[in-house]
């Protein structure tokens, strides 16, 4: 379904992909793992079209969307969910929610779409009213997702979605996105919570300094990488820093 | 002193600086651009309607509205040739670029019109006295505030309830995530320069229909209330332009009236004054927005 | 003791100074015994325009912030020295208004010139500190709100500046080699302020802020310092000009004049003196052509109107095109080298590679 390919991207003078290369497979979840800094949101970013990669190939459903518009590739049906939840805070929840179906809007499957969505996040439901910014942590990163399924992605990238989140939170949001795989929906997800990523992931590839450094499955990660080099790049366990 | 007369002048002043204000921060909201060419599009509509008024027999109210869509197509012009290519390129390209495009149009209307000022055709009623609840002001104020009341409904309407003013909103609240919704950068753009340059249509006929005249640099005055207006109510907000512009029309007339006769000519200094006390001690204005303006030190 | 290798590259460093520094001596020389006194003219102004463009360059250059406010400098620079060097007899005559201390004040030329930059500095350093901590639309606005004050102040204050009308008598002072020579100090100055201390932590600041502050500079100081430097700059030029020109009203220390400056400066590259000085050098030329073709064309009656603006015009356009096609200027953010003019290219077309956010 998409295929990167050899991807490099900088920002201004400084390369943070040196050749990326991942596949991910209509219906399987995939998990982008790393340790800060190793390239997983630049990749989700490059992807999505909100950065243009200095060389390399996207493909997503045949089609080449390297230099695409993001806006046009929403329409294909690749959506982000951007780290750091980055829903618009002056917009109500019903707003931000009718934004996300821009791309696809569709007036009878509207009110559909939005059903589901409040059978998903019932929370969202009941602050259909409240501006985004009023919202909680925990409600902000459902919005996003939500937002994001508005506009039925065929393919979800989920930019660590459990990033500064209450551990019972997280463990909503896995259930979540465990939950739209069986809804179809194929999925990306980039995470720094590597255990939780693992226990729901067909495939993962790790990440490290803008390379990759394992694709496999997670019984094979497993085997072959200790755990903590997953989170701290290895080399004794120091964590790696990059500008 | 402070009476009817008073209060019909500052509201018919407030309105008009409201708008002036509003048209620069719909650009501003979207792209964090200060358009200095927006006094142009202003001085455009005006030599639309003096163009329009000698060489032509239409009536006022049909070269009025010409050229409030003169100047919305200018604007939207301007960004098509000078402002959308430099968009990728620095925060200060932008601007630079329209200060650039004002010079230019400025320079334009010299060049092909006269560098002096031209008289326009105006209804004789559009000055003509009327008496409203006892007060007697030009029939020209009590429209402004029309104008003004209509418009700002409008527009609030179709911000509030319209899929493109939401998405305008959005825009002004993170433009990045906008596209990744996919909305149309370049849409939402070009529309906000197009009601920009409406709203400086609009402004145009009240402004000048207080002279009854254009020139070049009739642009500059309403630019800079568009400044002023912005840095008192608060650039990040529609509301806060709107506000920015009433105080500013209160705090122009109470000085007009307070200030000894001998000060007058350091009024406009006083209102500068202000404003960089504004800027320096409350940069975000009255009105707060959704975040603050980013301090250096 | 140097080896002569660390010589040589000490000099060469400096080469883009000294380069144009010969350039202008040479071209005084040549000028001022062959040419018409049109040039002559026209090379002193445009001489006394390069100390402008060059003081304008030490801040916003370094920085990156848009200065609206340096022509205003430049005018406080102008009114200081001319009051201070115009004689007082007539200084009475030609500002009637003018404060009896300060027609008293008398100054040789020079002494006026460089007291009128103190001043100027001085002033910049009392009224722009709170200005140093903003940044983006506040601080635009807030500069330009100021050159307004600025301008406001000029034209009223009688006493002083005579108010909106010319003030005159002042002394020609600036011939073809004052200019030069003046120029060619500024160039050094400029250029030793761009590779110092001050000027490295500037442009830090300019190219990535946070970073530069996570490093330990002080941006707002550094802005602040640089700023007063460029004012007194300002003052500087604006008192030679003051006395090439010999008359002159605020009109010229206003938003047209700081376009043309902007321009240049923009024009030719805002990181470098080799863009200062490229700027300055093509816009002049623009400028007289213009000039010239407007005068035919009135001169010539072909069209029935009197044809004026058509340089402002061109610049403007000028201008846009450049920032559509290459923003960093004709010359870019690196300096003009001698032996290095080849190396130039590999360091832009490395630049060039690089993803941006669209």
């Amino acid at each position: 379904m998409l295929t990167v390919s050899e991807l490099r991207a900088s920002y201004g003078m400084v390369a943070a992909l040196h050749g990326v290369s991942l596949e991910v497979t209509e219906g399987e979840l995939v998990a982008l793992l790393g340790t800060n800094g190793a390239g997983k949101s630049t990749t989700l970013k490059s992807v999505a079209g909100a950065l243009r990669p200095v060389q390399g190939s996207i493909t997503f459903l045949g089609e080449e969307i390297a230099s695409s518009k993001p806006e046009a590739i929403v329409k294909k049906g690749l959506s982000l969910v951007p780290e750091g939840r980055d829903i618009f805070t002056s917009l109500t929840v019903a707003e931000n929610l009718r934004l996300g179906a821009f791309a696809s809007y569709d007036r009878a499957r509207y009110h559909e779409d939005l059903e589901e969505v409040f059978g998903l996040f019932p929370i969202l439901k009941e602050r259909l009213t409240q501006a985004g910014g009023l919202l909680s942590g925990g409600e902000q990163q459902q919005l996003a997702i939500a937002r994001a399924l508005m506009s039925r992605p065929r393919l979800l990238m989920l930019d660590e979605p459990s990033l500064g989140l209450a551990p019972a939170l997280v463990d909503q949001i896995f259930e979540l996105i465990a939950s739209l795989r069986e809804r179809n929906v194929t999925i990306l997800l980039v995470e720094q919570n590597a255990e939780r990523a693992l226990e729901i992931a067909d495939r993962v590839y790790v990440l490290k300094t803008g390379n990759v450094e394992f694709a496999g499955t997670p019984s094979q990660l497993e085997r072959e990488l200790d755990i903590t080099e997953v989170y701290f790049g290895g080399e004794g366990g120091t964590s790696e820093v990059t500008v | 002193m402070i009476g009817g007369e008073f209060l019909i002048n500052t509201l018919s002043l407030g309105s008009l600086y409201a708008l002036i204000a509003l048209g620069l921060v719909f650009v501003y909201g979207i792209l964090k651009l200060v358009n200095f060419a927006y006094g142009e599009y202003i001085m455009i509509a005006g030599y639309a309607m003096f163009m329009l008024g000698t060489l032509t027999g239409l009536p006022f109210y049909v070269t009025m509205v010409l050229a409030v869509i003169v100047a919305a197509l200018t604007s939207y012009l301007t960004e098509l040739v000078a402002f959308r290519p430099v968009r990728t390129k620095s925060f200060n390209a932008m601007l630079v670029t329209s200060f650039a495009v004002s010079v230019m149009l400025q320079n334009a209307v010299v060049i092909l019109i006269s560098p002096r000022a031209r008289a326009v055709p105006l209804p004789p009623a559009f000055n003509a006295s009327i008496n409203i609840l006892g007060v007697v002001t030009p029939l020209r104020n009590v429209l402004t505030i029309i104008t003004a009341v209509t418009l700002l409904t409008a527009l609030t309407l179709i911000m509030k309830y319209t899929v493109l003013g939401i998405a305008m909103r959005a825009a002004a609240d993170n433009f990045g995530t906008t596209r990744l919704m996919g909305v149309p950068a370049n849409l939402v753009i070009s529309v906000a320069f197009i009601i920009s340059g409406f709203l400086a249509g609009t402004v145009s006929i009240f402004w000048v229909g207080r002279s009854a005249s254009v020139e070049p640099l009739i642009g500059f005055t309403p630019l800079l209330i568009a400044f002023i207006a912005t840095v008192i109510g608060g650039m990040h907000s529609l509301v806060g332009a709107v506000v920015g512009g009433f105080v500013y029309g209160l705090l122009f007339n109470l000085l007009s009236v307070t200030l000894p006769a001998s000060m007058i000519t350091y009024r406009d200094a006083f209102m500068f004054a202000i404003v960089i006390l504004f800027l320096v001690l409350r940069p975000e204005g009255l009105v707060r927005g959704s975040y603050t303006e980013e301090r250096v030190g | 003791m140097m080896t002569l290798q660390e010589a040589v590259a000490a000099l060469r460093k400096r080469s883009t100074v000294w380069m144009f520094a010969i350039l202008l001596l040479v071209g005084t020389l040549l000028v001022s015994a062959f040419a018409p006194r049109v040039f002559i003219d026209i090379y002193t102004y445009f001489c006394v325009t390069l100390m402008l463009v060059l003081g304008l360059q030490v801040f916003m250059g370094n920085s990156g912030i848009l200065n609206w406010t340096y022509v205003g400098f430049v005018g406080i620079g102008a009114y200081t020295s001319s009051i201070l060097s115009v004689l007082p007899s007539v200084k009475a005559m030609a500002v009637p208004n003018m404060y009896p201390a300060l027609v008293e004040l008398s100054l040789p030329i020079l002494p006026a010139i460089l007291a009128g930059a103190v001043v100027t500095a001085l002033i910049a350093a009392i009224i722009s500190w709170p200005l140093m901590r903003l940044s983006d639309a506040a601080g635009v606005i807030t500069l330009f709100a100021m050159l307004i004050v600025m301008q406001v102040i000029m034209t009223q204050w009688d006493n002083v500046t005579n108010g909106p009308r010319t003030f005159f008598g002042i002394q020609p002072f600036t011939t073809v080699w004052v200019a030069v020579i003046a120029a060619v100090v500024t160039l050094i100055v400029t250029d030793y302020f761009r590779e110092s201390s001050l000027g490295l932590r500037l442009r830090a600041s300019r190219d990535d802020r946070h970073a530069a502050a996570s490093i330990g500079v002080n941006v707002v100081a550094v802005r602040y310092f640089s700023f007063v430097f460029s004012a007194f700059v300002a003052g500087l030029g604006g008192g030679f000009w003051a006395h090439y020109i010999t008359s002159f009203s605020p009109k010229a220390f206003y938003v047209i004049e700081m376009f043309l400056l902007l321009t240049m400066l923009i024009i030719g590259g805002a990181g470098s003196i080799s863009g200062a000085v490229t700027g300055a050098v093509i816009v002049t030329i623009m400028r007289q052509t213009m000039r010239q073709v407007e005068g035919w064309i009135n001169n010539s009656g072909a069209v029935s109107f009197e044809v004026y603006g058509l340089t402002e015009f061109s610049v403007a356009i000028m201008l846009i095109l450049i920032l559509i096609w290459r923003p960093q200027g004709i010359v870019g953010g690196r300096e003009l080298r001698l032996p290095s003019l080849g190396k130039r290219h590999q360091a832009s077309a490395g630049a060039d590679e690089t993803a941006e956010e669209r």
